[in-house]
């Protein structure tokens, strides 16, 4: 079950409101875990066991450090043992070389433990910090269970530190105004997912189905251009939705992504692209590293090193790594070169573009494949634009003028600082209406097949 | 202010997502949709192994999904919508301004390795055998479907089938004929079929093939008895965007007439059928007016003055040409492998006939489960 069907919206959402609101308040973190004990359970039973052993497996792993904590050196066998079964669980199911383990393991055909990039990693963190004593073991099962395996998290996230999470559970806030504001933004990120993200992926697709050694350079231009919209509309919406249901209980999660693509520096970019994934690489992989080194092109070179890895994150291939080395390295050399402040306009321009080329790597399914379609978009096969590429920018030309508008902070700008309260007043006053009618939309185009899946990549 | 308009809108999402919820759970439950001509999926059995892997959600989302309230409408507004948004293709249909166009033809398998079948059934057949394989509509207007779609394959895959068919069956090349004629209402604009006039053009190389002289088209009395037929590209899409299609019956009243049809369903039990149901115009599915209820069997005996007789082995696009048949033989047995249980020979001694005519579409050659009933079992 995802986020983006009708069986979620129209049945699991308004009952397990109905559920936390009618369980008295002592009682309700642990009715978000049988809530979110029956959402895994139907994804598969499999799935629920798998999560109930991680669980079980890491809370034990984290008692058994804390209490060796005083001998350093003995509760580093139970932190390196944790680790690397939480890094070898990604591993295993992230990538295809394991599929005879996965039978060893009797995991139903196509399993995939939905949301492991970000718990295993969780659970890395969470026992580094018990190791290092930031963080005291956690006493309740039942708050180390949530921190798993709750729902409004486990598809996209955020990815949160253990002491980061139990603040936001204690200082739950639920009002009727915060379901509001909980269903305002589930569903923008619905609309961000069936919308736009949805009707992109064919864009892209369409595009990629060619040969890329005969299309035209528009045509490779709009290909990868969807593809870009389409994956920060993909994951952005995701992380809404869950973002959302999350604060319908009175939680309020910090975002995953803020305005990432419409930046003035590259270095913009990278901080607000999955933000918490980039916060957990520099804090347990970077950081510690920095502090060793004492030059600066030494700490450039593993800033470009957990890019790399936040690439490999992603796609756990050649592709991703080139990506996030690409990404790094525009960063590095940003920050050597330009030191003056640029133009805003200019800035957006030259960030886009170089986050254009960046994506072409993560979108083949081959380096090669890339380079040649970056040579198809600097014209290579000598076509500018083809028939086919009027009849792609024709279909599709107001959808991505509207993703890109939707993609920039021009709107929430609007709502902050502008100085007529009248302008916000209308906006207010009309609120209900768009959110509403967004709803009816979403619900319309999910009325064939009743639920949008289309993943473009796996999390 | 921003408060008031939060706990609004909290109240009113809140309260249309209840409504729908509770209407679809407890709204009546039909077992059919006549609008998109299919069964709805009942409520899911929970076993043991369908939790373990997750299927039984899946059902009941698919469940949920085929009960929602008002889906027929939510249906049409998502074809609105979809045609606003970006191309033209809703559920895998191109809606175009003169007609729908199935667009998933071309992720089908290739065909050409199901030959292998029909020179099984040669091998053990006495007489002659002839082969049609008719294009889907997609097929022969592809070139009006967006260029990055594959709209060659159709003939593509027909001409790899023909080449790896036996040499001894006789190929029809329906496409090229229909090709030809594409200016004319040879295809249903709301349906992946061929209109009875495309079937005529067919019919009159299939039956010179067979050995007769064709009717010549002046001779028939054609009556349109419905012009509001909507095919399967409608139901899939719901979308009224197109004109309505026209439904035709040619009868040739100088010629032989059809003394008895009798039909033997899959039980076994038998029934006088007929060429044309006229009471299936008032159901969802007007094109079985053609030939009625889908039976696995149906033999007609006609007043024609000849013993010749004939063995089709069809699918539906069959069903607007048999009518063409019946001048030229004493008795015709139609087989519809879809509609049939177990293997052709335990119902039918193939021998008795002294020609076979495969007709099929297309999009139903590529089940080589049903295909392989009309051979031997070994």
């Amino acid at each position: 079950m995802v986020y983006s069907s009708l069986l979620f919206i129209y049945g699991f959402l308004p009952v397990s409101i109905l559920l936390f609101y009618i369980t008295p308040k002592k009682l309700r973190e642990l009715t978000l875990l049988f809530l979110s004990i029956i959402f895994c359970g139907m994804i598969s039973l499999y799935f629920l066991i798998f999560m109930l052993a991680f669980t079980a497996l890491n809370y034990g792993f984290s008692h058994l450090i804390s209490r060796l904590r005083k001998n350093e050196k003995a509760a580093a066998i139970p932190l390196t043992v944790g680790i690397i079964i939480d890094l070898a669980s990604l591993i295993i199911f992230r990538t295809d070389y394991f599929t005879r383990l996965h039978d060893f393991m009797r995991a139903p055909e196509g399993f995939f433990p939905v949301g492991i990039s970000f718990f295993s990693l969780a659970a890395v963190g969470t026992l580094i910090d018990i190791y290092k004593g930031r963080i005291k073991a956690e006493k309740n099962i039942v708050r180390f269970s949530l921190y798993f395996m709750f729902f409004p998290r486990l598809i996209m996230g955020p990815l949160l530190r253990y002491g980061v999470f139990r603040r936001i559970l204690d200082n739950r806030r639920e009002t009727p105004a915060n379901i509001g504001i909980g269903m305002t933004l589930f569903v923008k990120g619905l609309a961000k997912k069936v919308i736009v993200a949805d009707d992109l992926y064919i864009l892209y697709t369409a595009v990629q189905s060619q040969n890329v050694k005969e299309i035209s350079a528009v045509t490779a231009w709009l290909g990868i251009i969807g593809f870009v919209l389409c994956l920060y509309f993909n994951l952005s919406g995701f992380a809404d939705m869950g973002m959302g249901v999350a604060y319908c209980f009175g939680y309020r999660m910090p975002q995953s992504f803020n305005y990432p693509l419409v930046s003035t520096k590259i270095k913009y970019f990278a901080a607000r692209w999955q933000s918490q994934v980039i916060q957990w690489l520099r804090r347990y992989v970077t950081k510690p590293l920095y502090g060793v080194c004492r030059h600066r092109w030494i700490k450039e070179l593993v800033f470009v090193f957990g890019w790399t890895l936040f690439g490999i994150w992603y796609t756990f291939s050649a592709n991703g790594a080139l990506w996030g080395l690409l990404i790094g390295t525009a960063v590095v050399i940003e920050s050597r070169i330009t030191k003056r402040k640029i133009m805003d306009i200019t800035g957006i321009i030259y960030t886009a573009f170089v986050i254009i080329i960046c994506f072409v790597f993560i979108a083949g399914s081959s380096p090669a494949y890339s380079g040649r379609y970056l040579l198809a978009m600097l014209c290579g096969n000598g076509v500018i634009a083809d028939s086919q590429a009027f009849y792609l920018l024709k279909s599709y030309i107001v959808l991505l003028l509207a993703a890109i508008y939707a993609a920039s902070d021009l709107f929430r700008n609007l709502m902050t600082r502008s100085g007529k309260k009248k302008v916000k007043t209308v906006i207010t006053a009309v609120s209900t209406l768009v959110v509403l009618a967004a709803l009816i939309i979403c619900t319309a185009l999910l009325s064939y097949s009743g639920s949008s899946e289309m993943l473009i990549m796996k999390l | 202010m921003a408060k008031i308009a939060n706990k609004i809108t909290a109240a009113v999402t809140l309260a249309y997502i209840v409504f729908f919820g509770a209407a679809t759970a407890f709204g009546n439950k039909s077992e059919v949709s006549d609008t998109e001509n299919r069964r709805l999926a009942k409520l899911p059995k929970i076993t043991a192994e369908k939790l373990y892997n997750g299927d039984t959600s899946k059902e009941l989302g698919t469940y949920i999904t085929d009960h929602f309230a008002g889906r027929s409408l939510w249906l049409s507004a998502k074809t609105a919508l979809q045609t606003e948004l970006s191309e033209s293709i809703v559920n895998g249909v191109y809606v175009g301004k003169e007609r729908l166009l199935d667009v998933e033809a071309s992720h089908r398998a290739p065909i050409s390795v199901n030959a292998d079948i029909f020179s099984r059934y040669a091998e053990n057949y006495d007489g002659t055998v002839y082969f049609a394989a008719i294009p889907a509509s997609s097929g022969v207007y592809g070139d009006t479907l967006p260029a990055y779609i594959d709209n060659r394959s159709d003939s593509q895959q027909i001409s790899a089938l023909y080449d790896f068919l036996d040499s001894d069956i006789r190929k029809i090349d329906a496409y090229n004929i229909l090709k030809m004629l594409k200016d004319n209402y040879i295809y249903y604009r709301n349906d992946t079929k061929w209109t009875s006039y495309g079937a005529y053009c067919v019919y009159k190389t299939v039956v010179k093939k067979l050995g007769f002289q064709p009717i010549s088209y002046d001779k028939y009395a054609i009556e349109h008895v419905t012009d509001e037929f909507r095919g399967n590209l409608y139901n899939k899409t719901l979308s009224k965007k197109t004109e309505a299609d026209i439904i035709d019956i040619y009868e040739y009243p100088e010629g032989a007439e059809v003394l008895t049809c009798v039909c033997t369903r899959a039980d076994g039990s038998k029934f006088e059928g007929s060429l044309y149901d006229r009471s299936r115009l008032a159901s969802s599915d007007m094109y079985s007016m053609y030939l009625g209820e889908s039976v696995p069997f149906m033999r007609i005996y006609t007043s024609a003055n000849t013993d010749k007789k004939l063995l089709v082995i069809k699918d539906s696009y069959a069903d607007c040409f048999i009518p063409f048949l019946v001048q030229h033989y004493s008795e015709i047995a139609v087989v519809s492998p879809e509609d049939m249980e177990g293997s052709i020979s335990d119902h039918i001694n193939i021998n008795d006939y002294g020609q076979t005519l495969f007709l099929f579409g297309v999009e139903n050659l590529g089940d080589r489960k049903t295909l392989e009933k009309i051979i031997e079992r070994k």
